[in-house]
């Protein structure tokens, strides 16, 4: 009889996944997912584009606030330096989608350096503010620079080709997001595994006793700077893709919030709570929106007119509850589940 | 010259607000310790409803402002009670996240209590164009300086020499040893979420009455961080001045070279102020024992 998980080795510690029938499930649901584009209609089909794209982007941001504990309020700005990249080395240049990617990557982790710099010497809030107002002047900078961005008027963005394989089609492009789903998925289970992950997890704990540990923190905060930024601009070139128009107003503030809460309600800095996170978050307002219209029409009414609205509203009533009730997020309500099955009937 | 007065005289008075919701700020970081994401929210309703006092209940300006320090006394007492409480001795990551979901709830709850539109607050005062010398001032904008500075000596007394402004400070400087001196550190809380929520009330007043209320007001709040972090989160007295000085780099920004710059002044000089001291300019270094 298994009577818990127990781990006797280093190399057991550090494994993907600690049990093979992991495996099966997640080949099972990867096969589901690519197969999903024949079997759903196309408003389902953009609400798995939109969890996917996510999932992209919350992982950065779970690199630098889950595993590294530096609070950010301004992944926003991330995310939109890197659908300008996007659509600027794409749309205006002509250059190669898979280059348009690469400076997606590249070019807000460039600017995550400049922020990253000046928020070696701060400490929460004072970071948090700071990346706040880096996201505000990312803004003013993009709607400046009319030469390179066309300002506020924005810049239409085609669905790429890459070598002869068009993403032109919902299917194809879900196929193309659920590829980087996966890269970025595996990207930051391995960061987190290896030793620049046990690294930021360190810092996250307790800086000064990393610091006494022999940790660079000041080359790790950085590295988790730009790894998380680089993440994040991809997740918002995909973004840009899929809204197939990348301006300013395309980026409210408000994703900033919607990520941490996706975190929030997911679990800090847990890989498996971002995606849990996402898909919940996403399909909130519409799971919200179905309950509602059961009992009348008239409330369905009101989702319809103040659609926006009602959606913070509920991220910010999802963020109260979550840190009120459950603090560790769906994660912790899944290993609270978990060990209650092993354990049964006993409570250890 | 005159230019230069005008806009120096209009940063003034927009800093001056700003200053009075720095010092929300500052007043709630320095009795719990969190920031208060929500004050710019908090500001927007007290302002709101000090408008449907003026259209309800009479436009008179001393019952306006009566009603609207009363509702930002109530307000502030809630929120700390219904909110806030719950989440003492949480960690301070979980607390200011709770500030966040809070200032999402607030910001759209204006669209579904009153609407979208914007609306001018008139009680019969403020609007009027007093000249001194060749430059045109308003007189809400003469009014919310005044307030600002009046504030500023009253809160200085208040924590120097009042019991309750002191036992505030001993909550905020140790709390363990607060509590066992017999002080209620949720009655501090309490009453420094309250003055908070009047003192920040009071600037989103002033702004109605000089320009106008609509729901994109809460940026004010996102305005006034400069203004508190270039003065220091603990530093009441110092984010009031640091309102004015954001609120004069503001306008001479958007006055001198461009209208984007003016949006991102008070950013921009936050990132540089830090670089140099990262605890605000009168805030008190932090020693970390380990």
């Amino acid at each position: 009889m298994r009577t818990g998980d127990f781990k006797q080795t280093y190399g057991e510690l550090v494994t993907l996944v600690d049990s093979p029938p992991v495996w099966l499930w997640s080949a099972l649901l990867l096969a589901g997912l690519i197969a999903a584009p024949f079997v759903l209609n196309s408003y389902a089909l953009s609400f798995l584009m939109i969890i996917l794209i996510t999932v992209v982007g919350t992982l950065g941001l779970n690199i630098l606030t889950g595993y590294t504990g530096l609070i950010s309020l301004g992944h926003v700005g991330f995310l939109v330096t890197g659908a300008y990249a996007y659509a600027v080395l794409v749309s205006k240049y002509q250059m190669h989608p898979l280059v348009g990617f690469l400076g997606a990557g590249v070019v807000p982790a460039l600017a995550s350096l400049i922020v990253g710099a000046p928020s070696l010497r701060l400490k929460g809030l004072y970071l948090a503010i700071t990346t706040l107002a880096f996201s505000f002047i990312i803004n003013t900078v993009i709607l400046e620079a009319r030469w390179l961005t066309n300002g506020a008027r924005g810049i239409s963005v085609q669905r790429p080709e890459i070598f002869g394989l068009s993403f032109d089609s919902d299917a194809a492009f879900t196929w193309l997001c659920l590829g980087f789903a996966i890269l970025t998925l595996f990207a930051a289970l391995n960061i987190r595994r290896s030793r620049v992950g046990r690294a930021f997890v360190a810092i996250r704990d307790n800086d000064t006793a990393a610091r006494v540990m022999g940790i660079n923190l000041h080359a790790y905060k950085l590295f988790a700077f730009v790894t998380s930024a680089f993440i994040t601009g991809l997740s918002g070139a995909l973004y840009g893709i899929y809204l197939s128009f990348v301006s300013v107003e395309g980026f409210p503030f408000l994703l900033s919030i919607e990520a941490l809460a996706i975190l929030i309600v997911g679990g800090l800095g847990s890989a498996l709570g971002a995606v849990l996170g996402t898909v919940l978050i996403v399909l909130l307002p519409e799971a919200t929106r179905f309950v509602f219209s059961l009992f009348s029409a008239q409330i369905d009414a009101t989702f319809t007119t103040g659609a926006q609205e009602l959606k913070s509203m509920l991220y910010g009533l999802v963020i109260i509850l979550f840190l009120r009730f459950q603090p560790r997020g769906l994660v912790g309500a899944w290993h609270d589940i978990r060990r209650m099955w092993v354990n049964w009937p006993l409570r250890y | 010259m005159q230019y230069f007065m005008q806009l120096l005289i209009s940063g003034l008075a927009i800093g001056a607000i700003y200053g009075l919701i720095a010092m929300g700020f500052a007043v709630i970081y320095k009795s719990t310790g969190l920031v208060n994401f929500a004050q710019g929210e908090m500001t927007m309703i007290t302002a709101y409803i000090a408008w449907t006092i003026s259209t309800t209940v009479s436009g008179n300006m001393f019952v306006v402002a009566l009603g609207a320090i009363l509702a930002a006394v109530v307000l502030g007492l809630v929120i700390e009670r219904v909110v806030m409480r719950p989440m003492l001795g949480e960690p301070v990551f979980a607390t200011v996240m709770v500030t966040i979901g809070l200032a999402v709830i607030l910001r759209s709850s204006i669209n579904f209590i009153w609407d979208a539109y914007p609306h001018g607050l008139d009680v019969g005062f403020g609007r009027t164009i007093v000249r001194i010398g060749t430059i045109g001032v308003r007189t809400g904008q003469i009014a919310v300086i005044v307030t600002l500075l009046a504030l500023l000596v009253a809160i200085w007394a208040f924590f120097r020499y009042s019991k309750i402004g002191v036992a505030m400070r001993a909550v905020a400087a140790d709390d363990r040893t607060a509590l066992l001196m017999g002080i209620s550190a949720t009655r501090v809380h309490a009453l420094a979420w309250a003055a908070s929520s009047v003192i920040a009330g009071i600037g989103g007043v002033f702004f109605a009455l000089s320009y106008d209320l609509s729901p994109a007001m809460f940026q004010l709040g996102l305005k006034a961080f400069p203004a508190t972090i270039l003065g220091g989160l603990d530093a009441v007295l110092g984010s009031g001045l640091g309102g004015l000085l954001i609120g004069i780099t503001e306008n001479l920004a958007g006055g001198y070279v461009g209208s984007g710059m003016k949006e991102v002044a008070g950013f921009a000089m936050i990132i540089v102020v830090l670089m140099i001291r990262p605890f605000g300019i009168f805030g008190e270094r932090d020693i970390e024992r380990v």
